[in-house]
């Protein structure tokens, strides 16, 4: 079996949270394999900013994309082939300032992929900038004085959205993380985990996370439960919040066709053709 | 403006039994259901027209009163029956019976049939003692489909291999996502309507990757947010297909009216240097073939092209005779066997393609990559990366050789260029005004075939396009050094009318 590894050197910070995503995210392919999800079926998109070059550390197949897009260019993917497994490894600036459109539509639209929200609060690779997710006051080169704004909350937003899987994970909590991205990408609909990730250069929060997260303990029942639960902020509760199960878009749109396996041929095309031309 | 059920609104229907290429202004018959109506159209009579006019609103004026209030009232859809009543009309001045009628309204206005049919035949017996048979049209030797310039880019992308179409409406390229997504279920396709443009090339360039033939299109506005998507392809060297149907700029501009504004735009969409495939269709049954064949060059040449047309065609109808040959099919490179690299080094620039699922690892990227698709900062990979896609504007050349890239009206008289639907106004001008010209229309704008028009270099020649700026003028001179003697153009909205034109082409010649 090929490795997951690739030739490209790994530029990240010594220390950054990512390392642990990709750790993760190997794993979780290679238990994806033991249950019969075979990797070439699961293709990756990313988008730009730290959180994608996670694209070309991985020996898998998929589409390097612009910053933002990724949530776009997955979906294009699946719509074509839906025998893909379609997944995205996107930043907090990624997917929810430039993408932010792009993200809340697949998830008001359930589009069977996952997206793995690589949560660091910051513009790392370019330098430092506040994000849509980072909290008020954080000082970085756009905003010296500090951030004028309140920071969104990704899994309240995508749980209103329409989001049918919501979880969060923490790279220090390696097996459940890996647990988690593998019930993402299991899940039929959109899955969404946000990872709380440290970026060490900029945000050294793996002491505060491992201090504040706790799993919990069981999952809840109601889309208000959840709400409580992704709201919470006396303790970063880190788990599968929420799990529903609902029509794909993909499925609503052309039930099991395939655009590209099952392709009308050039002779039936102009057959029908005929008809609008007489 | 963009009227539903408000405001003033009109249609010009011009008919021959010969080819006729361009709609006139001058009417010999123009019905008007109300008073603004009349007013604003009234001077575009013929002399020998006849001008029909609302009897309820009007007291006395010019030509024949129709009391459409009146007739309308007595039905509870009275507000629905004005069209209906100018079909009729229309109906009764060239010749077709009640009944004939009765069918047509039966087929084309289902709903309320009745009422339709009732208030259709009032009118009819109302008009029929002075108008009937007034302008009879012959018929012509058989029938023909009538289509509009969107209608046939939709077939005509069907036809040439198109799976997945993405669009976001926009005026005037929104009836092709609503044909595409009528025909959905018949041809297979996947048509989806998604948030926004961004959206919609992303999506579409995601599809291209796992192997579907996609399609987008809008207009100006749309097309602006499409170019961060469109410089992606070019790096991915993403098959892409775009329809850009222009309408006045800049901005929302006029969306309901035509110009040729955005061809610099469409030229030069997009950030970096690779190869973008731009042509533009000089009549509705060219948009059929020329979508086909360009579906066909971006998977060739597996980079985004560009079907530039205008409002003018995009939304006009017209009967034509389509033949089912001659169609091109999007046939790419593919991967054979062994080792894959999307980004193989090739002579002609072309790697392979194949697509997922596959035991090869596929990467397409918008970074600068090697071979494999992987990142790259190296000084050496970057320049040869630019030099492989480079080679595609080469390739693509020897290849357009073979095709009709140019099409020449006529043989004798002045040189006129012009290009997409504009063609349509100056080939019906010179019919109108009875004037031997060769009329040369480059369907592909880039590469501009300047093969094709070396021939030209030292000519005297005239332009005709919709831009203020003459921008297809400047493209000639840029590219092929090519002189444009008079410019003649319009920036108005409206499509030139052959007589107008006609007469500005006698001033310069």
């Amino acid at each position: 079996m090929n490795t997951l590894d690739t030739y490209a050197e790994n530029t990240w910070c010594p220390g950054c949270g990512n390392f642990g995503i990709l750790s993760a995210f190997k794993k979780a392919i290679i238990k994806l394999e033991e249950k019969g999800i075979n990797r070439e079926y699961i293709v990756i998109s990313a988008g730009i900013g730290c959180h994608a070059k996670i694209f070309d550390y991985l020996n898998m197949s998929g589409l390097y994309s612009l910053h933002g897009r990724d949530i776009a260019t997955v979906q294009g993917m699946k719509i074509a082939n839906p025998e893909l497994n379609v997944l995205t490894f996107s930043g907090d600036g990624n997917a929810m300032g430039e993408g932010l459109a792009h993200t809340i539509f697949a998830a008001k639209r359930n589009f069977d992929m996952t997206l793995i929200l690589h949560n660091n609060g910051v513009y790392a690779l370019t330098t430092g900038q506040y994000t849509p997710l980072s909290e008020k006051g954080w000082k970085g080169p756009s905003t010296p004085k500090g951030s004028v704004e309140e920071p969104l909350n990704a899994l309240a937003i995508m749980l209103e959205a329409g989001a049918t899987f919501i979880a969060r994970g923490f790279p220090g909590k390696q097996a459940h993380l890996t647990d988690l991205m593998v019930k993402a990408i299991e899940h039929k609909g959109f899955s969404f985990i946000e990872i709380l990730q440290p970026a060490v250069a900029y945000k050294d929060t793996w002491q505060f996370y491992r201090e504040n997260t706790e799993i919990l303990e069981k999952e809840p029942k109601s889309f208000d439960e959840a709400m409580k639960n992704v709201k919470r902020k006396d303790k970063l509760p880190i788990g599968i919040f929420y799990r529903i199960k609902k029509s794909t878009f993909h499925e609503e749109l052309y039930g099991n066709w395939n655009p590209v396996r099952n392709r009308i041929s050039r002779e039936k095309r102009f057959h029908l053709l005929k008809s609008y031309f007489t | 403006m963009s009227l539903i059920r408000g405001g003033h609104n009109f249609s010009v229907i011009s008919t021959a039994t010969r080819d006729i290429h361009s709609h006139y202004m001058k009417a010999d018959l123009i019905i008007n259901s109300d008073k603004r109506s009349y007013e604003m159209h009234v001077d575009e009579l013929d002399k020998n027209g006849l001008i029909i006019y609302n009897s309820d609103e009007i007291d006395t004026a010019e030509g024949i009163g129709v009391p459409f209030y009146s007739e309308a009232k007595k039905f509870p859809a009275k507000n629905l029956l004005y069209g209906v009543g100018a079909v009729v009309i229309l109906a009764c001045s060239i010749g077709i019976s009640k009944n004939d009628l009765n069918e047509i309204i039966k087929k084309e206005y289902p709903s309320f049939v009745e009422d339709n049919i009732s208030f259709a035949n009032a009118i009819y017996d109302i008009v029929f003692p002075t108008l009937s048979n007034k302008f009879e049209i012959e018929n012509g030797d058989k029938k023909r489909p009538i289509l509009t310039g969107n209608q046939s880019i939709a077939l005509g992308a069907i036809a040439g291999g198109l799976d997945i179409y993405y669009g976001y409406p926009m005026t005037p390229a929104s009836s092709i996502l609503h044909i595409l997504a009528a025909q959905a279920e018949r041809f297979g396709l996947a048509v989806v309507h998604p948030e926004n443009e961004i959206a919609v090339i992303n999506m579409a360039i995601g599809s291209a990757f796992a192997g579907a033939k996609a399609m987008v299109g809008s207009s100006g506005g749309g097309f602006a947010l499409m170019v961060e998507g469109l410089s992606l392809a070019g790096m991915a060297e993403a098959p892409i297909l775009c329809v850009l149907s222009m309408r006045p700029g800049p901005a929302t501009g006029v969306p309901t009216y035509t110009e040729q504004g955005d061809l610099n735009f469409a030229l030069n969409a997009g950030h970096g240097e690779f190869l973008r495939i731009v042509a533009c269709p000089g009549s509705i049954k060219e948009a059929f073939y020329l979508t086909a064949e360009l579906l066909d060059l971006v998977w060739k040449f597996q980079t985004p092209g560009i079907i530039l047309t205008e409002k003018h065609l995009s939304e006009s109808s017209m009967t034509i005779e389509m033949e089912m040959k001659n169609i091109k099919w999007a046939e790419p490179k593919y991967h054979k066997s062994g080792d894959y690299k999307r980004y193989l080094y090739t002579e002609d620039g072309i790697s392979p393609l194949l697509f997922p699922p596959s035991k090869e690892i596929i990467k397409w990227t918008s970074y600068e990559h090697d071979e494999l698709g992987i990142t790259t900062e190296e000084p050496d990979i970057i320049a040869k990366m630019h030099e492989k896609r480079n080679k595609k504007n080469e390739s693509i050349i020897s290849f357009l050789k073979q095709l009709n890239t140019v099409n020449v009206y006529g043989n004798k008289g002045p040189l006129i260029f012009t290009y997409g639907s504009t063609t349509m106004s100056v080939l019906e001008a010179l019919h109108y005004g009875d004037i031997e010209a060769i009329v040369i229309q480059p369907i592909y704008l880039r590469p501009l075939p300047v093969w094709e028009l070396e021939k030209y270099k030292n000519e005297h020649i005239i332009t005709v396009e919709m831009s203020k700026i003459g921008q297809f003028t400047s493209l000639l001179k840029e590219k092929a050094n090519i002189k444009s003697k008079n410019l003649i153009n319009k920036y108005d909205g409206r499509p030139f009318d052959p007589i107008e034109l006609a007469k500005k082409i006698k001033e310069v010649i």
